[in-house]
């Protein structure tokens, strides 16, 4: 599955489009310069919401705008089916901001995309936003983020925000900032995203944030060895101090026996060549000298 | 959520995964009745969800009823990695020539289920020994006799053996499958004498998020008074045993804030996770959660801002700071209007600071004074 995120003006659609979360950052994003054509709840066709217009159906508001991309705000027991409904009606790339997904139903999206050709990014996520294109897809603050050289991959999203913050204030925008979740499976995998990261002349340096718990950034170490990833690659990962076999707030970060823990993740990484910041204030200057 | 050894055998037994006869008592005389039901020699185990209860003395074989009663009384109050034991497990023993493990559950990495089985189970398997396991992979529509039947060849079983481990595979992975279970776990699996197997204990962890779909496992309210309180917000807490409150909005957020108390030589009190975004409601309510910690001699509070006005979120803070006596409160809050509400805070008498190492420090500092 390719990477294609929407051109500037290309249309967005909006699942769970009328929700709070929904109207609030449907109306952000258009604000940011993301073309917002229309949202989607069913039973609530004709309305507007954030001058968005609604329909009932992802069909509707495909055949009315053509837009082959979708932010999902829909609660977790209706993800799946709502994604279903999407691919169903020619989206290509869903962006799962829903939290509380069951893993099973993730897995189920994951097969989903794999047979028709579609990408879901999350779920769990803030999104995805690509500054020079105006193009935001998710909850993230717009001020944190500028263009430039940096693409930024993270598991957390507060802590996404916080380091695109940090680079920013130093004057290292970023080409791309994307969240790939914070649960156990992340329909976008790490690996992926460095896949594509290699392929873009604008990127020109890479910042992971991880955290404890799985083997996402192992195995991304991994990688990196394997595929002698080209560009400079800056870590960062949270949880050094957390106990062992608690959730800390992700599904996704938890500790058990010595699997998931920051040591094994840092000295992967450290391994593959990387340079792990040992906090977020240290990472534009790692950044700055692997350039 | 975890399910206690006698939840799980209840669906092992749903299933017709063979398990030993067990009773299980809140009490002395129910315990001691239980054993004089099951018979002597008889296993007494501690009901509780932390591991390492057989480390610290929570299951044991008895052979004599004064030995039922001595060890019943041991056990009952017996705290296994702070967790009070309040219910045992009475069974029978069963004698075995061979102990199995055998467990369904995600693999992170492939992005699937997996069955896991080894010959050598028991005690000392812990998941660094789980690299060394048999691996089976599961479909999504589950797993296909031919699927069972290789684990159990891999296995090298043989004749009544072999043909039991695949009907208890089966099982185990429809329960996983059908319960959504994160992990579904049968260690050890005893092989008996005359090649029949039975599983001895029981490890069950539900998917939380997927507990709507299973209304039967109505989460039990938490015991901790703050954890239900932070529940009520939809806040992830988890209470640590050190001095420094540590509240945020976003879990690596909190996370990284937790790393940075341990680099400044402090120790966190608790993680609080308000949640993305950082409504002035939620802060507030945080805030008197963290205050209520008795173990807390400080309160870090780490916000970043993004869409939320910070001024909103000062407000909140020292609506709770004037409400009554609090550990002092150290806060970073990062984003729109940031400088009023910076301005806003020190007024109140609450340390505000630019940067979240400035934070940590001096909530380190205040903690130990």
């Amino acid at each position: 599955m390719s990477f294609a995120f929407p051109d500037a003006d290309d249309p967005v659609i909006v699942q769970g489009v009328t929700g709070r979360y929904g109207s609030l950052h449907a109306g952000l994003m258009r604000r940011y310069g993301t073309n917002v054509a229309a949202g989607v709840t069913p039973g609530r066709g004709g309305q507007s919401v954030e001058g968005v217009p609604v329909f009932d159906s992802v069909q509707d508001a495909v055949d009315k705008t053509g837009a082959k991309a979708s932010v999902l705000f829909v609660p977790a027991p209706g993800l799946l089916s709502a994604a279903e409904e999407a691919v169903r009606a020619g989206v290509t790339l869903l962006v799962a901001i829903t939290e509380h997904v069951p893993i099973r139903d993730t897995l189920k999206m994951i097969r989903l995309c794999e047979e028709n050709g579609a990408r879901v990014i999350g779920p769990n996520t803030p999104g995805i936003i690509l500054p020079s294109r105006r193009l935001k897809l998710g909850i993230m603050p717009a001020p944190s983020f500028r263009e430039g050289g940096v693409a930024l991959f993270s598991r957390s999203g507060t802590l996404m925000y916080e380091v695109a913050d940090t680079l920013t204030r130093s004057a290292l925008g970023q080409h791309v900032a994307l969240g790939v979740g914070g649960d156990p499976v992340n329909c976008t995998t790490l690996i992926e995203c460095l896949d594509w990261a290699a392929t873009l002349d604008e990127v020109k340096s890479v910042v992971v944030v991880g955290e404890i718990g799985g083997d996402a950034e192992e195995r991304l170490a991994a990688h990196i060895v394997e595929t002698s990833f080209p560009k400079p690659l800056v870590a960062y990962i949270a949880g050094r101090s957390a106990p062992k076999e608690k959730h800390m707030g992700h599904a996704g970060a938890i500790i058990y026996g010595e699997y998931g823990t920051a040591e094994s993740k840092i000295a992967a990484l450290r391994r593959a060549g990387a340079k792990v910041a040992r906090t977020t204030l240290e990472i534009p200057a790692l950044v700055s000298s692997a350039r | 959520m975890r399910l206690f050894e006698y939840q799980g055998k209840a669906l092992f037994l749903k299933y017709g995964i063979p398990v030993p006869r067990s009773k299980l008592a809140y009490n002395g005389s129910q315990a001691l009745s239980a054993v004089e039901e099951l018979g002597l020699p008889a296993v007494i185990k501690a009901q509780v969800l932390s591991g390492g209860r057989g480390k610290a003395g929570g299951v044991v074989v008895v052979r004599t009823m004064e030995e039922a009663a001595t060890e019943t009384k041991r056990i009952l109050g017996l705290i296994v990695d702070g967790e009070l034991t309040k219910a045992l497990l009475v069974e029978e023993e069963s004698e075995r020539v061979e102990e199995m493990y055998l467990s369904v559950s995600l693999d992170r990495g492939r992005r699937e289920f997996v069955a896991l089985a080894s010959r050598s189970g028991g005690i000392e398997v812990e998941s660094q020994a789980k690299a060394t396991m048999l691996v089976q992979q599961i479909p999504l529509e589950g797993l296909t006799d031919a699927g069972a039947s290789a684990l159990g060849a891999k296995l090298g079983l043989s004749g009544r053996t072999s043909s039991e481990f695949r009907s208890i595979l089966l099982s185990l992975e429809r329960l996983a499958r059908e319960e959504e279970c994160e992990l579904a776990e049968i260690n050890p699996l005893a092989v008996r004498a005359d090649g029949n197997l039975l599983a001895l204990d029981a490890k069950v962890v539900l998917d939380d998020n997927a507990l709507f779909r299973h209304p039967e496992f109505s989460q039990l309210p938490p015991e901790d008074p703050l954890e239900e309180e932070a529940a009520k917000f939809g806040f992830a807490f988890v209470r640590l045993d050190g001095d420094v409150a540590v509240v945020g909005n976003g879990a690596g957020l909190v996370l990284s804030t937790l790393d940075m108390v341990a680099d400044t030589g402090g120790r966190a009190a608790c993680f609080l996770d308000l949640g993305g975004g950082a409504q002035r409601e939620r802060v507030e309510a945080a805030l008197r959660l963290a205050g209520a910690l008795p173990s807390a001699t400080a309160i870090l509070v780490n916000i970043f801002g993004g869409i939320t006005r910070t001024t909103d979120v000062a407000e909140g803070l020292k609506d709770v700071h004037s409400e009554g006596p609090m550990p002092p409160v150290f806060a970073r809050i990062s984003g729109v209007d940031e400088e009023a509400a910076r301005a806003l805070l020190s007024s109140a008498g609450i340390s505000v600071f630019r940067t979240a190492q400035e934070a940590v420090a001096a909530a380190v500092r205040g903690a130990s004074r």
